[in-house]
């Protein structure tokens, strides 16, 4: 499945940088996951519920982050178990100057789905790609906001 | 009084319709575990570790066996029951299939472990504690891809995925040359999609070792148990066969999915002795979309010339056929004996080759499903004459007329030889067409088409005149063609003492009917009332043997075992008759139940035999006691069923929806001992075919994730995708067995795919879409699309 969308942030590039690449503030803002711990250097081990259409979930496993160009890119690359099945992930992150305190943060990349949750997940995938990047875009901006405040 | 051609009500329905029928699933045994079998996420990995610590200690587990364990204790896998050569003569490749996998994964749904708990709910939370550690491998699933240097290779010892190639009929360069003299060809390239099974049962299995007898059970969902237990104990296990009873009790539909001996089977019996406990496993739906064995799958090119009258000139057919990731029971039979044989059609073709290439990839096995193998046949010949005919601006059904092979009854007239090895029994297709013609209303039709198209209306009509090889035989004969199986049939006739009669059966009713059908073949010849006669089947202990229920050959194969059966009871009883009536055995006549001195009013009933044969006090010398007889009937060729069927749809231009508007089918089957039944196997026939062309199809993902594996995702066709079907038959008996039938089951399946589709390819053309192909199942997505480029 290919995921990809542009966002724009109301923060500085170097501030947005800051903010991707602490755990607690992901793990603050990305939907379902109820816990992300660094285990390595830009390696973590995340936690998260997730529901798919008629099937959902409790993932584990692990992020990395890789091929960093701070403040301006970053590969994210995920691996998920779940009894309902594994997702692994490939996204590029690029984060552009918009202005001073505004962001323009673009992502392109492709999922790949095993098990029951490619039977029957599929079909609503896309729709739940789509809510999830909302509700982390969504998040992301309200705790941005709560931090200036 | 008469059964033969009545239609009696089905007597299996009074248990089936109140919720009384016995399946395997509703056995419960005294000290029964429960069996949830884990299978891979992935198409293909290797297995670096696995961690069954956890899900051992989980409540109510019992065992939990790997791929290690059964490596490790010596067990065989499953084996393949045909065998095709390449055409160098090499066999065949014909990798393990392991009961559980070790090492390296080969498609979604392969089994890596086996969790016994108490409870089925127990055994599948264990399940997913086991923490088994896949490292992903590329993955290839398409048959013609899979064959092509650099493919993710299944099996190490298959270079190019190729299981076999193979090729039927007349020399290439003679097809090559006739082609190249053809006044025009018509060339389709095309892909027969991969269907799913879809029995509304799904597989289960118990296997019970009792340790007192050193005897094993087997309970099975399966279409023809003995054949189960003699490659459960010869290949797999190595168990002595006396020591196994399978039973397959009643079985909700098969449709080809359940012939197969499954890996499942062999891992509950085995278990069982390992344990000493009982062991159920059935299949949620989502696993019977997994493993159920599949059906079709062919990537094909075909060319079809004809000469300038319209005549066709020769046939070339190239397919590759995808076999699966493992080779299920007769899974390489399919593609090449069931499929390249069928490719004379109904014409005289001069020339015909077929060339097959079977491969291997990272999917669920395919095998027989309804049609098996002849649907791909007739998918391929129909499409191309439709075409032909469209290209060529002639009407489709002279295109057929001109071309048809002339009658023959195989009695007066010699069987038709093919081109194709076959030799069909007894043919008269122009009739079904004919038939076919006027049920449609032809002419107006095709007027009512014309006025249609100047108001923006897509109507279509397509043709489809098929032919089918049923009851495949003799032993010999298939024994040549790579089957490691006979394929006769048996049959007991045990007349009671008070002359009621059980009929054992090697045959597998599993929604065919044959209580009923069998019956009224027993009663009718025996002059008895239907229900004196009794049908035991499904049941190795009881069965002296069988080759079970597929390939429309039951009543053929299984009911003239019968009648073989029957004749021996009869001419015993005229001689116990003769002795009592003081006549010779030539003077008598039988007749409603009764033996009648000629010319006399002397007689003596059927019921006062069976009864002096087992007290045979006053008796005739040196005869036996008892009214028992069984028989083993081989048949000495296939069946040849044919028929005619036609679609009429409209294709919406704004949308691309397909709307089934009539459908007809005449088909010819032989002689009909039950009407209503032969209907309703027509109706399901076609109900199956329709869906596959307009419906249905296993889809699988470039990492070989099978992506609509429910029944939210895949499409099975409902009561309002179809129109009310119009049928029809004409007779044309078969001439080499005593009840003149030919079979049923599979014919609805495998005339109905191209007619819908001519039918959808003719609409557009008449609209002026040149479109010579849309890959089935036809979507609206999909024929929106065709009608844009």
């Amino acid at each position: 499945m290919h995921l990809k969308g542009t966002h724009i942030l109301p923060v500085a590039r170097e501030q947005l940088w800051q903010h991707l690449m602490d755990p607690e503030f992901l793990a603050r803002v990305t939907p379902g996951v109820t816990r992300l711990e660094l285990t390595g250097t830009d390696t973590y081990e995340a936690i998260a519920d997730i529901k798919m259409g008629p099937v959902k979930g409790s993932f584990s496993g692990d992020l990395a982050i890789k091929e960093k160009q701070e403040p301006s890119s970053f590969v994210l690359e995920v691996s998920q178990k779940s009894k309902i099945g594994n997702v692994s992930a490939i996204i590029n992150l690029v984060l552009e100057e918009d202005s001073a305190d505004s962001t323009i943060m673009s992502f392109d990349g492709k999922a790949k789905l095993s098990g029951l949750l490619a039977r029957m997940g599929q079909r609503v995938l896309s729709g739940v790609a789509n809510t999830l990047t909302k509700q982390f875009f969504a998040a992301l901006e309200e705790e941005l906001s709560s931090a200036s405040a | 009084m008469s059964y033969i051609g009545k239609s009696v009500k089905r007597v299996e329905d009074k248990r089936f319709l109140t919720g009384q029928g016995r399946y395997t699933d509703d056995i419960k045994l005294v000290g029964m575990t429960h069996a949830y079998i884990l299978r891979s996420p992935y198409a293909h990995a290797k297995i670096n570790s696995m961690d069954t610590s956890a899900a051992e200690s989980a409540d109510g587990v019992v065992k939990i066996y790997t791929g290690a364990d059964i490596a490790a204790a010596g067990v065989n896998g499953v084996p393949c029951g045909w065998q095709v050569n390449f055409k160098n003569g090499d066999t065949m490749k014909e990798p393990p299939h392991p009961l559980l996998v070790a090492d390296r994964v080969k498609h979604v749904g392969d089994a890596v472990a086996m969790v016994i708990a108490e409870t089925r709910e127990q055994a599948r939370d264990a399940a997913e504690l086991i923490d088994v550690d896949y490292e992903e491998l590329p993955a290839v699933t398409d048959p013609a891809a899979a064959a092509a240097d650099g493919a993710p290779l299944v099996h190490d010892d298959a270079p190019n995925n190729v299981c076999f190639d193979w090729e039927l009929g007349n020399p290439k360069d003679e097809v090559r040359a006739a082609l190249d003299g053809a006044h025009h060809v018509t060339t389709l390239e095309f892909v027969n999609q991969r269907v799913v099974p879809n029995a509304m049962e799904p597989r289960s299995a118990i296997g019970h070792f009792d340790t007192s007898t050193d005897r094993y059970t087997l309970y099975t969902t399966s279409q023809n148990p003995h054949l189960t237990r003699l490659l459960l104990c010869a290949f797999v296990l190595g168990i002595p066969e006396h020591k196994v009873r399978v039973v397959a009790p009643d079985v909700g539909g098969g449709f080809g999915s359940k012939i197969f001996h499954y890996t499942e089977e062999a891992l509950v019996i085995w278990a069982s002795n390992q344990i000493k406990r009982p062991i159920k496993w059935t299949s949620d739906r989502s696993e019977a979309f997994m493993t159920d064995a599949h059906g079709r799958d062919h990537v094909t090119k075909a060319e079809m010339g004809f000469d300038t009258d319209g005549n066709i000139v020769a046939l070339q057919a190239t397919t590759h056929a995808n076999l699966g990731a493992y080779l299920s029971t007769f899974a390489p039979a399919v593609p090449t004996y069931l499929h390249g044989t069928l490719m004379q059609g109904l014409y005289t073709t001069p020339k015909v080759n077929v060339d097959v290439t079977g491969t291997f990839t990272h999917t669920n096995a395919v095998d027989a499903y309804r049609g098996a193998g002849r649907p791909e046949a007739t998918y391929l010949l129909e499409r191309l004459i439709d075409l032909a005919a469209l290209e060529m601006g002639k009407d489709p059904a002279e295109l057929r007329f001109q071309n048809f092979i002339e009658p023959f009854d195989g009695v007066e007239q010699p069987g038709y030889q093919t081109q194709v090895a076959l030799q069909y029994d007894s043919g008269n297709y122009h009739p079904v067409l004919k038939r076919a013609l006027e049920m449609v209303g032809y002419e107006d039709f095709r007027k009512e088409q014309t006025e249609a198209a100047k108001n923006g209306k897509l109507l279509g009509i397509g043709f489809s005149t098929y032919i089918e090889a049923c009851g495949i035989a003799p032993s010999a004969v298939v024994g040549a063609l790579g089957a490691r199986a006979g394929l006769f049939e048996s049959a007991q006739v045990r007349v009671q003492p008070t002359g009621k009669v059980s009929v054992y059966t090697g045959s597998h009713s599993h929604g065919q009917g044959h209580e009923t059908t069998f019956a009224q073949v027993v009663a009718d010849r025996m002059g008895i009332p239907l229900e004196d006669v009794d049908l035991v089947h499904g049941d190795s202990d009881a069965v002296a043997f069988g080759m079970g229920t597929y390939g429309s050959r039951s009543l053929a194969v299984g009911g003239s075992a019968i009648v073989k059966s029957i004749d021996k009871v009869l001419e015993k009883g005229a001689r116990i008759a003769a002795h009592k009536l003081e006549a010779a055995v030539e003077d008598l006549d039988y007749a409603e139940g009764k033996w009648t001195v000629k010319g006399t009013d002397k007689s003596i009933g059927f019921g006062d035999i069976a009864l002096t044969a087992y007290v045979p006090h006053d008796y005739p010398a040196g005869e036996e006691p008892g009214l028992d007889f069984s028989s083993f009937y081989d048949p000495a060729n296939f069946t040849y069923p044919f028929g005619c069927h036609v679609a009429i749809v409209e294709v919406d231009g704004e949308t691309g929806r397909t709307k089934l508007k009539r459908f007809i089918a005449v088909d010819d089957v032989g002689n009909v001992i039950n009407p209503m039944i032969v209907d309703g196997q027509i109706h399901g026939g076609l109900a199956q075919g329709i869906g596959q062309a307009l419906l249905e199809g296993a889809l699988y993902d470039e990492n070989g994730q099978l992506i609509n594996g429910s029944y939210m995702d895949y499409a099975m066709p409902r009561a309002d995708d179809l129109p009310s079907f119009e049928i029809d038959r004409t007779v044309t008996p078969c001439p080499h067995n005593p009840l003149g039938v030919k079979g049923a089951g599979e014919a609805g399946c495998i005339g109905s795919t191209p007619a819908v589709v001519n039918a959808v390819i003719d609409a557009l053309w008449k609209g002026g879409h040149q479109v010579k192909d849309i890959r089935m199942p036809l979507t609206p997505e999909r024929v929106w699309n065709a009608m844009q480029s």
